[in-house]
């Protein structure tokens, strides 16, 4: 398990250089002179060229990227083009907004779709199964955006249940935070809900229907001991989906994050962009690499436990 | 159903929701505006005068500052007189005035702020001519500049005279935390998300700020503002065009200002590297074959004013007979083409970036009608300010100044990203105008402006098709004055009424 975890990391660091790195030089490609977006329009162009010597820009390209990455190594991220403050510091502001947001929906997402899942799979054909069939239906064919926006019109316009923009810090307020990040939760949620969902009911009929369930069955075991066995079985699929929502609940978040307006990484990614700052930009790929390794990773160990059959030595 | 009711229908959902959003808005003794950017830094020198003026004029109090017709008031400077030959501007101070970190203001703070201005790459924009700053006396400062400038007062009160502490200027951390005199402090600042302010009591100038409290909210997507509004969250946003017609039935108030020109800009009238530019003929045909008010329609929702001109609508120096000078006209392009030797039209490279592909349709194909070919260079927004003056035209979304002499600078004299080397000295007559724009005063510079610009615009100088403007809802009992030169107006112009 050691071995396996070691070879994890160690793939997990061969992706963090080769995303950082493409993001730096793509970064670099797109944005020829970025001393023009940071200074703005009057600028003259001795001040653009100060700024240029000021942040390294005069220097070769893989120089300026070799540098990032020995600083990054030690935990130094660089300062912001933009604001010239740390970006760790920034990111640390914005990764409990994106966190909470994604935490929750895949929170509900497991919930749900769990609880769909396996009602619809253990009676195929019944009434819940056909409801929760056609409510898949639908919800993957509605875009994200526009539920998103019926649930702003209906929660936080209508009804004034919950605040239509912004982020409250669980440390200002616990209601306040759990108000403020239940909408954009459940907007990335509602897709994962029906995709775990599906995921789970078809592979809880087919593990019903293997032979070793048969033979439990015809021994007599209660119905609940079967029904152990067979979810044992078909959690490492809805697990291995849950994780794999985590990047794709990522992306999302991005969206999520402008129509709900919440200061969070996505938005930093956006804006940062724009601007062409690129320590910032680095920053964000290195946390977002470092995050979903570290979810394979705890995967991985999870799928182990659950089920032995998958371990691997 | 029929377009009209399905629209009433719409519009009745809309006054519902609205409806139900004003009533259920706290009363109004917090400002709470929806702005679009967030703020670009604490520090005036690299501030950004368009969308930062909400935050800057919260926690600053600037020299002076200008009305919404551009005209220049005294704020932190009392009174100000310009010397026989307009070199030197003696500037009185007020007195009695604390930063927040207990640093009085006074004629030391006053020339470390204007030196830190001048040198600052954004705020350098109003220093341009200033030679030196010296203290005359604890509350006169005198500023000396190196050639006339009739421009730096409205810029200084655009938003480029902010006072900040003398201290965090020495220390070099006025970008960290805002430390200022303004009417308000920063109390709680959650970046991309909220800013929170309190008022100061016993600010000079308080009546001016009618709120006690005042958050501003940077909310970049359009309908997550509007959404903002319509739960009562904010009271005040930067508004989408698109939404007028509903915050007008929910009896918001909807006011616009001017913001800036759109169209083609032409920077090869020597025609030295697109030859057929050199030709007014076709610079005019360039201007009648664009439909300028279908255009605003479509792609600026009718946010602006139909106009032919870079002076804006209702300001000094705006001409209104030029408003129409090109009306739409496709056969007498298609004519003044012929005329002048391009009936087959022309190639033309020009640079596109996302900001401006609204556009790019219309450009594309009415330039194809004329026979003009176009090739599109690729690429990203901020590219485009270092790359499309290397063009000889491109499509231009140019902000407009109210104050005259300010806009002339910008829209022709004074080098900008858009006009590197402004060409206008090569053309003597046009010269000869606006020198003598630049040496009269008053009334009679007013008149040479337009004088100017009737000149400027009869020969085709830009492709203006239309003056975009910016949009402002506010609930019911608040109203907001908009500036031209400003995005979003500082707080001095958000009102109760």
């Amino acid at each position: 398990m050691l071995l396996f975890l070691l070879k994890r990391i160690g793939a997990g660091l061969v992706l963090l250089v080769a995303a950082t790195a493409g993001t730096f030089f793509l970064a670099h490609l797109a944005i020829s002179d970025p001393t023009a977006a940071l200074l703005g329009s009057t600028a003259t162009p001795e001040q653009q060229a100060a700024l240029a010597l000021k942040l390294g820009l005069d220097r070769p390209v893989l120089v300026q990227f070799l540098d990032w990455a020995g600083h990054a190594v030690r935990g130094d991220l660089g300062l912001s083009w933009r604001s010239f403050q740390p970006v760790s510091e920034q990111i640390l502001q914005r990764v409990p907004v994106t966190l909470s947001i994604v935490t929750f929906a895949l929170l509900l997402a497991a919930l749900f779709g769990t609880l769909f899942g396996v009602l619809a799979g253990l009676n195929p054909g019944g009434v819940f199964d056909r409801v929760i069939q056609a409510v898949t239906v639908v919800l993957f064919a509605l875009p994200g955006f526009w539920l998103s926006l019926v649930l702003v019109l209906w929660f936080a316009v209508r009804l004034q249940w919950f605040p239509a923009i912004g982020y409250v810090s669980p440390a200002d307020s616990m209601t306040g935070w759990l108000r403020s990040i239940t909408r954009p939760s459940v907007s990335l949620a509602l897709g994962a809900i029906v995709m775990v969902a599906e995921q789970l009911r078809n592979q809880v009929m087919t593990v019903s229907r293997l032979d070793y369930i048969r033979t439990l069955k015809s021994r007599g075991l209660p119905k609940s001991r079967i029904r152990m066995h067979v979810l044992r079985n078909a959690a490492p699929t809805a697990i291995t989906v849950l994780a794999v929502m985590f990047t794709g609940l990522l992306s999302g978040a991005v969206v999520v994050e402008a129509i709900f307006s919440m200061p969070g990484l996505g938005q930093l990614t956006q804006s940062s962009a724009q601007m062409g700052d690129i320590p910032m930009l680095l920053g964000i790929t290195a946390a977002t690499v470092f995050f979903l390794v570290l979810v394979y990773i705890l995967l991985d160990i999870v799928l182990g436990w659950v089920n032995p059959k998958v371990r691997i030595r | 159903m029929t377009t009209r009711k399905a629209s009433r229908l719409m519009g009745a959902f809309a006054a519902l929701l609205l409806g139900l959003a004003g009533a259920a808005a706290a009363a109004e003794d917090d400002l709470r505006i929806g702005n679009l950017l967030d703020v670009t830094s604490w520090d005036p020198a690299l501030a950004d005068i368009g969308f930062d003026g909400p935050y800057l004029s919260a926690v600053y109090d600037p020299l002076v500052i200008i009305d919404e017709t551009g005209k220049v008031l005294p704020a932190l400077a009392t009174d100000w007189q310009f010397s026989e030959d307009r070199l030197t501007l003696t500037m009185n101070l007020r007195q009695g005035v604390r930063f927040s970190d207990g640093t009085p203001f006074n004629a030391d703070a006053a020339v470390a702020n204007l030196e830190h201005l001048k040198a600052g790459a954004r705020s350098s924009e109003a220093y341009h001519n200033v030679k030196s700053v010296r203290k005359v006396d604890d509350d006169t400062v005198e500023i000396a500049l190196s050639a006339r400038d009739d421009s730096m007062l409205y810029l200084m009160g655009l938003g480029r005279s902010y006072m900040i502490s003398p201290d965090v200027i020495a220390k070099g951390t006025a970008a960290a935390a805002p430390v200022g005199s303004g009417p308000y402090t920063l109390e709680k600042a959650l970046p991309g998300a909220e800013y929170d302010f309190t008022r100061v009591p016993g600010h000079w100038d308080a009546a001016t700020y009618p709120y006690d409290r005042v958050a501003v909210f940077p909310i970049l997507d359009p309908t997550a503002r509007h959404n903002a509004m319509l739960s009562g969250q904010v009271n005040v946003s930067y508004g989408d065009p698109v939404n007028n017609q509903q915050a007008e039935a929910a009896g918001w108030n909807v006011s616009q200002s001017p913001a800036g020109w759109v169209g083609l800009m032409f920077l090869d009238h020597e025609g030295k590297r697109l030859p057929p530019l050199k030709d007014v003929r076709v610079r005019q045909a360039l201007n009648h074959a664009f439909n300028g008010p279908a255009i605003l329609k479509a792609v600026s929702h009718e946010a602006g004013k139909p106009a032919n001109q870079v002076f804006a609508v209702g300001r000094p120096g705006h001409v209104a007979a030029l408003d129409n000078r090109y009306p739409y006209d496709f056969e007498k392009a298609k004519a003044l083409m012929a005329e002048a030797g391009f009936a087959d039209g022309f190639d033309v490279t020009m640079p596109m970036a996302p900001l401006f592909q609204p556009w790019q349709p219309v450009t594309e194909q009415t330039l194809g009608l004329l026979n003009i070919r176009v090739q599109w260079d690729n690429m990203q927004t901020p590219d485009y300010q270092v790359n499309a003056p290397k063009y000889p035209m491109f499509i231009a979304f140019i902000a407009m100044d109210g104050d005259p002499i300010a806009n002339l600078a910008r829209q022709v004299t004074m080098p900008q990203w858009y006009n590197l080397e402004p060409e206008y000295a090569k053309f003597p007559e046009i010269a000869a105008l606006v020198e003598k724009a630049q040496t009269l005063t008053g009334d009679d510079q007013i008149k040479a402006v337009e004088a100017l610009n009737t000149k400027l615009t009869e020969e085709a100088w830009w492709s203006v098709w239309y003056q975009a403007a910016n949009v402002y809802h506010a609930q019911p009992g608040i109203r907001v004055t908009g500036v031209p030169g400003m995005m979003f107006p500082t707080l001095r112009f958000i009102k109760r009424g």
